[in-house]
């Protein structure tokens, strides 16, 4: 996803990343990233938990209000 | 295609000749995957970009999941040994039970209980409802992630990404990978 966040900033649209394996995806350096520490398979959170994806979806959408390039954000939640 | 001020992956050739005589002609050679042979692309240099005012923006959805809509598009190759780089549109509206999942390199447990693990298309509906967010975009870009040919994700997927971001009018790109 680096990779292509790289490509659609350049593009001119502002990109943000949720992920929950923060190594490997920051390898890319990718303009903005939140990296979770949720599980392979559940990136946003726990299946038919909608407020854990809402607080996980809406860090990494608040991303967006800043300028890249961002140091990786880490969000407590798993 | 457009032209990258800054790579998208520093030093591709490079990458692209290692890949293909070490990863790719083991398994050519063998039919065996030995990821100690991978090497994971990387870059040092960063991406500027501006701020957006999430309010006011419109937000295109980004996912790796593998999902395509059941009854009316063709699955991702899943079984590719060296993966599949096309992509599916998916209206954003969709009801979440109308789309399916084709990638064969994570467990589907959670995805299948609730799909908005990976694609929350009901919760950015809600945040543009809500305010949080401009709006949504009317679809849902979707690849299946594994890409072990970083070099075909430059050349071949990215600009199938690039051109349906530009036809969604987005102003920004959330990136949900599986």
């Amino acid at each position: 996803m680096g990779l292509i966040a790289r490509a659609v900033e350049q593009f001119g649209v502002a990109t943000t990343v949720a992920t929950w394996n923060g190594d490997r995806t920051w390898l890319t350096r990718p303009p903005r990233v939140l990296f979770a520490k949720t599980a392979r398979g559940s990136t946003l959170g726990a299946p038919g938990d909608a407020a854990q994806q809402r607080r996980v979806i809406e860090a990494t959408l608040a991303l967006l209000e800043r300028d890249a390039p961002l140091e990786p954000v880490t969000l407590d939640e798993a | 295609m457009t032209d990258f001020t800054i790579p998208i992956l520093e030093d591709q050739a490079g990458w692209a000749a290692r890949y293909t005589t070490g990863w790719l002609k083991h398994h050519q050679d063998t039919g065996q995957f030995d990821w100690k042979l991978y090497e994971k692309p990387s870059n040092a240099q960063p991406i500027a970009g501006g701020a957006v005012k999430l309010s006011q923006a419109r937000v295109v959805l980004i996912s790796s999941a593998g999902g395509y809509l059941r009854d009316s598009q063709a699955p991702f190759d899943a079984p590719h040994p060296y993966g599949d780089y096309s992509i599916r549109l998916v209206p954003t509206g969709t009801p979440l039970n109308q789309i399916a999942i084709a990638h064969d390199h994570y467990d589907h447990a959670s995805v299948d209980a609730d799909r908005q693990v990976l694609l929350p298309l009901r919760h950015l509906e809600d945040l543009a409802r809500e305010g949080v967010i401009g709006s949504v975009s009317p679809n849902v870009i979707n690849f299946m992630g594994y890409l072990p040919d970083a070099a075909r994700v430059v050349d071949e997927l990215i600009p199938h990404i690039i051109e349906a971001v530009y036809a969604e009018q987005a102003d920004a790109a959330l990136l949900v990978p599986s």
